[in-house]
């Protein structure tokens, strides 16, 4: 009796380990396919031209070579560009930031008239494809240049615009993080606050905001992030004006040919210079998310919390 | 009398935190929308004094579907594009979801791998990554899908359909960089699901299979909800989209693409709000059912 209860045992202990075991098999598959082609970014920008088109090296090059990183940075003319994302992508992020928990504070705090329309107008504006919109904002900024003669396109005006007015790149999930996390801050201190005389304006920037701290570090990453990979507005209403790394890699081959005939010829494009490029392009995002890989996450979790 | 002050002062507040982002809708997104709905019925040229609008009809829808060889296959293309790729991400972010749910060790890890692909995603290393891959592993591809015995059967059964699989399969990679988001979602929620209700089932000896169908699965509906139209947004203005790219280039025609653009774009709109409606049918709370969530 007492021996068969310890084959049960052994036998349900032997199942889980084995269960366990199949998890982690197939989770680490699983990982290797998301890591890649990260991966064969990596190995390709240390290859040099001959590795590239030998079938016989796959992944591990036969010698280190550093050359490829020094022209794909000279091509993305890199201390400048990378300095450009950083700003553009700061600056934008900022603006949305603010715009977003005000817009936020509203949907969590207040019952006004229309707050349902309002609210189906965001989730609009977010699954609205973007083409659609870009043709008239293009005209409108263009139109308004002629007017007022100033320069609007190929300047970050437009779209710190945008992004000042909650127009931006993924608006309306930055807005919904705040509104979620603004709703679960007790509504009890914003009324202690107003019982001690404060204003509604003084109730958001001496309560709410200094309680949401690590909220708005949170979008702000996002936001950083976000803005940094939008290429299609930025395209359209910056173009090349502001030398910015994702656009310098879309550009890449025909950067890197004009380089090279400036300086007489002798180098041929080849995938390892633009594996290198890419490298160069995504490395200070990674290194961000190395350093605040919680907060993206904890970002995405308050926006899928649901109402509608 | 006081009751009304409130409710005066509610609005007045409302709408003074609402305000930027009002204006900002209206301004940028409620009047290009329509906008292009208009332009979509105009020829549109460029010229030193500004636009020149003129009214043609349906003249740009007529060229876009009859004459214009590229549009309508296209839009086939981007759906039997986005569909499966969808369905894919949706199932296989749930599943990695599960699984994480059922180890402990190592959870943050593949986690923070999972997720990585939606910090770097971006068109240009999108396609140069795509670019690469077909450029040089193509012939190397590690399982060659076409050789596959189940994948003949569906050749000889439907080509069309034998097509959508070599698309999902010959992308992987890049199909899997979608499920970042759709992964936390589901994660978030496997977690709210109350334990007792597993606990009461397995009471009532209904075993892990019964569990994931009866109470795991109808209780993620709401969040698979918000994760297929968040694929959905972001397949769409992805380089993995023909009619995305089609768009583009009419954009940049400034000569007198802007009308067939502005056709193009709200044509592809009203097809990608379709394809979320469609979404939302399906993953929609069945009538009476619990909401999980109200304010």
């Amino acid at each position: 009796m007492k021996n068969k209860q310890g084959i049960g045992n052994d036998a349900r202990k032997a199942w889980g380990v084995l269960s366990k075991a199949a998890i982690y098999a197939l989770l680490i598959v699983v990982s290797y396919l998301f890591l890649e082609p990260i991966v064969t970014i990596i190995s390709k920008t240390f290859m040099n031209a001959q590795d590239i088109v030998d079938p016989a090296v796959q992944w591990l090059p036969r010698s280190v070579s550093l050359t490829n990183l020094e022209v794909a940075s000279k091509v993305l003319r890199l201390p400048h560009s990378l300095l450009n994302s950083i700003g553009f992508s700061s600056l934008l992020a900022f603006c949305q930031v603010v715009v977003s928990a005000l817009t936020g504070y509203a949907f969590s705090r207040y019952q006004f008239r229309f707050k349902n329309f309002w609210f189906m107008m965001l989730l609009l504006a977010f699954i609205l494809p973007l083409p659609v919109l870009m043709i008239p904002r293009l005209m409108m900024f263009t139109t308004a240049q002629e007017a007022m003669k100033i320069s609007l396109i190929g300047t970050p005006i437009p779209q710190v615009l945008m992004a000042v007015l909650g127009q931006g790149t993924y608006s309306t999930v930055l807005i919904l993080i705040f509104t979620n996390f603004f709703n679960m801050i007790p509504r009890v201190l914003d009324e202690a606050a107003m019982i001690d005389g404060a204003n509604s304006a003084q109730v958001f920037f001496h309560v709410t905001v200094r309680l949401s701290i690590s909220t708005i570090l949170v979008v702000f990453l996002l936001s950083f992030v976000w803005n940094w990979n939008e290429t299609y507005v930025t395209a359209t209403l910056v173009r090349s004006s502001i030398e910015l790394l994702p656009h310098k890699l879309n550009a890449f081959d025909s950067q890197f040919d004009s380089l090279v005939s400036a300086q007489g010829g002798g180098f041929r494009l080849n995938e390892a210079y633009k594996m290198a490029a890419t490298l160069i392009a995504i490395l200070p995002l990674v290194v961000l998310y190395i350093f605040v890989q919680k907060k993206f996450i904890q970002g995405i979790e308050n926006a899928g919390i649901t109402g509608e | 009398m006081a009751n009304k002050n409130t409710r005066r002062n509610e609005n007045l507040k409302g709408y003074a935190f609402m305000a930027p982002w009002i204006l900002g809708f209206l301004a940028f997104t409620l009047f290009p929308f329509l906008a292009t709905l208009y332009l979509s019925f105009s020829s549109v040229r460029a010229t030193i004094l500004g636009y020149e609008i003129t009214w043609t009809g349906l003249e740009n829808y007529h060229t876009a579907f009859l004459k214009n060889t590229e549009f309508v296959p296209a839009l086939g293309e981007f759906l039997s594009m986005v569909l499966p790729n969808t369905f894919v991400i949706l199932v296989v972010s749930f599943i990695i979801a599960y699984l994480l749910g059922r180890i402990k060790k190592g959870r943050g890890l593949f986690r923070t791998i999972y997720f990585l692909p939606v910090i770097i995603m971006s068109g240009p290393v999108m396609s140069q990554i795509l670019s690469s891959s077909t450029a040089i592993t193509g012939a190397q591809r590690p399982a060659d899908v076409t050789q596959l015995f189940i994948y003949q059967i569906i050749n000889n059964y439907s080509r069309p359909l034998a097509s959508v699989f070599t698309g999902v399969f010959e992308n992987i990679s890049t199909i899997l960089w979608f499920t970042g988001i759709p992964i936390v979602l589901f994660i978030n929620a496997l977690q709210k699901i109350n334990p007792s209700m597993y606990e009461a089932a397995r009471i009532d000896a209904a075993n892990e299979w019964q569990i994931l169908w009866k109470i795991t699965l109808p209780q993620l509906k709401p969040v698979a909800q918000v994760a297929a139209i968040f694929t959905i947004v972001q397949l769409g203005i992805s380089d993995h989209s023909t009619v995305y790219t089609l768009i583009n280039t009419a954009t940049g025609n400034l000569s007198g693409g802007l009308g067939y653009a502005a056709t193009y774009a709200w044509v592809y709109s009203l097809l990608v709000m379709a394809v979320i409606g469609l979404a939302f049918l399906i993953l929609r709370q069945p009538k009476g059912g619990g909401r999980t969530y109200e304010e």
